[in-house]
């Protein structure tokens, strides 16, 4: 019995070991692979040379990165918020929080492609919005409201519910309690859910492939122009055998700007004042 | 009497928690509301301002404030004519300041020198502002126990409603903050009516005028503090105050 609780204990260990090793790991040797190339020309130039983007930078792709990232943060941010709020605090039909849930479940594990897919054959076949920012922000918000809508569910679950029922108890309605007591009592969870929300739609690759990102274009100056994007670039360097070192400079900076992100949003929600 | 309740009876599903309870409440009195675990006798409380509902309980029979049926009210003018303060203490994750202005912002009031007036107001009625008035933009939950408690009464009182409903406030608390609730709690019976859980029986005769005796979702017994404490008519409730006092 003492050596199963041993050689139980030793697993528990050596997987955290593995999975902290795997982690840092991954993020140690893409930066030393990539520090090499990244310099300021790197940031804020456009791709250059024969074939294109075996030189220059990545600007445009940062920023279409960026923005995407940001327009369906947004999007998906809002939209999941008040999925969370009306499953928590409004929806009394238990049958109907059920459907929604598995509904959520089921688009969670819908393969992104077929999300890509979905959105060109909806949104730029069948709305006619070309292949543009809109389009792919759209798909990677359809993509992203599981994951966000069912963190901010646990996120508002953080706040007592004696707190809710405390509010209502001085006669104030569900709304204002929601606004004013249990959003900013959950604010930090909800920017963390935001910020991971965020830079899963910044990294993703394939909702955006057939919607918005194309091999080379400048910044996108509206919602309706095609954009690059940092994992894209990073797909077509590879892909087509233009430069792994360069390729490895993106995945830095992309890694970088994920890395930013989500410090942003956990000091954002830490310093809250509620 | 303030409140009364006609054959009230509370289910949560198809499990049946209180069943038809006829009661009145007298306005600025204190009444306890005693009996063993599970009896129903915060179901009971949290009926009365239909706060039962928010923990998905259904309510049938009548209850009356002031004549007129709860039903009738909307939700949110009973809740603050009626308040309710819970077993342990629910600060919210704000300033003490910004607990006590929480519910007057609420209900329209902008101007920040009456917003402080009524926070201090019922800060030094609920006997906290002593202990706190250098502190006001504290954190209330580094508050203790006993004052958070106190700071949730003084909450519930920013609302000026006429009754406050009471779910075993002090079970968390020492002697001393115990001491303290209740005698706060004898001063406010001057401008409100008090219903008070408690397990403590000593508290309840220290305090209640009037005593409710409940047991498995019935009232036992009701009567003034004196008449069942000291001559119960009923043997369940001779037994079951016979046997706290042992």
């Amino acid at each position: 019995m003492r050596a199963k609780e041993l050689m139980f204990k030793f697993w528990v260990i050596l997987s955290g070991i593995i999975i902290t090793v795997i982690t840092f790991g991954l993020f140690l040797y893409i930066l030393y692979k990539g520090i090499g190339v990244v310099t300021p020309e790197f940031i804020i130039g456009s791709p250059k040379g024969i074939p294109l983007g075996t030189q220059g930078g990545v600007f445009p792709a940062i920023m279409g990165s960026i923005l995407s990232g940001l327009i369906s943060g947004i999007l998906g941010g809002v939209l999941g918020l008040c999925t969370a709020i009306y499953l928590n605090y409004y929806c009394k039909n238990e049958i109907i929080r059920k459907y929604i849930l598995n509904a959520l479940q089921c688009l969670a594990g819908i393969p992104s492609v077929v999300i890509g897919l979905f959105g060109y054959t909806f949104l730029v076949v069948g709305l006619g919005i070309s292949k543009s920012l809109l389009s792919a922000s759209i798909t990677l918000t359809v993509m992203i409201i599981p994951f966000i809508s069912i963190r901010m569910k646990k996120a508002l679950e953080e706040t007592s519910k004696e707190q809710y029922i405390s509010s209502l108890s001085l006669g104030i309605p569900k709304g204002y309690t929601i606004v004013k007591l249990i959003i900013p009592s959950a604010f930090k969870y909800i920017m963390t859910s935001l910020g991971l929300g965020t830079v899963f739609a910044m990294g993703a690759t394939a909702p955006i492939m057939y919607t918005g990102v194309v091999i080379v274009s400048g910044v996108p100056g509206k919602l309706t122009d095609p954009f690059m994007a940092l994992p894209y670039h990073l797909y077509i360097l590879v892909n087509e055998g233009l430069s792994v070192e360069m390729a490895y400079g993106t995945a830095f900076v992309l890694i970088v700007i994920v890395l930013f992100i989500n410090i942003a949003c956990h000091f954002t929600g830490k310093n809250e004042d509620v | 009497m303030i409140i009364r309740t006609e054959d009230l009876s509370v289910y949560y599903g198809y499990k049946n928690i209180l069943k038809d309870v006829n009661v009145t409440f007298e306005k600025n009195k204190i009444t306890a509301i005693i009996g063993p675990s599970g009896c129903g006798k915060t179901t009971f409380l949290k009926s009365l301002n239909r706060t039962i509902e928010e923990y998905g309980g259904k309510t049938e029979g009548n209850i009356y404030l002031n004549n007129e049926d709860i039903m009738n009210i909307p939700v949110q003018k009973l809740r603050n004519r009626i308040g309710m303060v819970f077993q342990t203490p629910v600060v919210f994750p704000f300033s003490i300041y910004k607990n006590m202005t929480y519910a007057p912002i609420y209900y329209g009031e902008r101007n920040s020198q009456k917003l402080k007036e009524t926070a201090l107001k019922y800060l030094k009625i609920a006997g906290l502002y002593e202990e706190v008035k250098g502190d006001l933009d504290m954190q209330a939950t580094k508050l203790s126990g006993g004052q958070q408690q106190r700071l949730v009464i003084a909450r519930c009182l920013t609302v000026n409603p006429e009754v406050i409903l009471l779910d075993e406030p002090c079970s968390a608390l020492d002697i001393k903050n115990t001491a303290n609730i209740e005698s706060m709690l004898l001063e406010l019976k001057k401008d409100y009516t008090i219903i008070i859980v408690t397990h403590n029986l000593a508290q309840a005769k220290r305090i209640a005028d009037y005593v409710i005796y409940m047991e498995d979702g019935t009232v036992v017994e009701m009567g003034k503090t004196d008449d069942i404490f000291d001559c119960p008519l009923d043997s369940r409730t001779k037994e079951y105050i016979t046997y706290m006092k042992n």
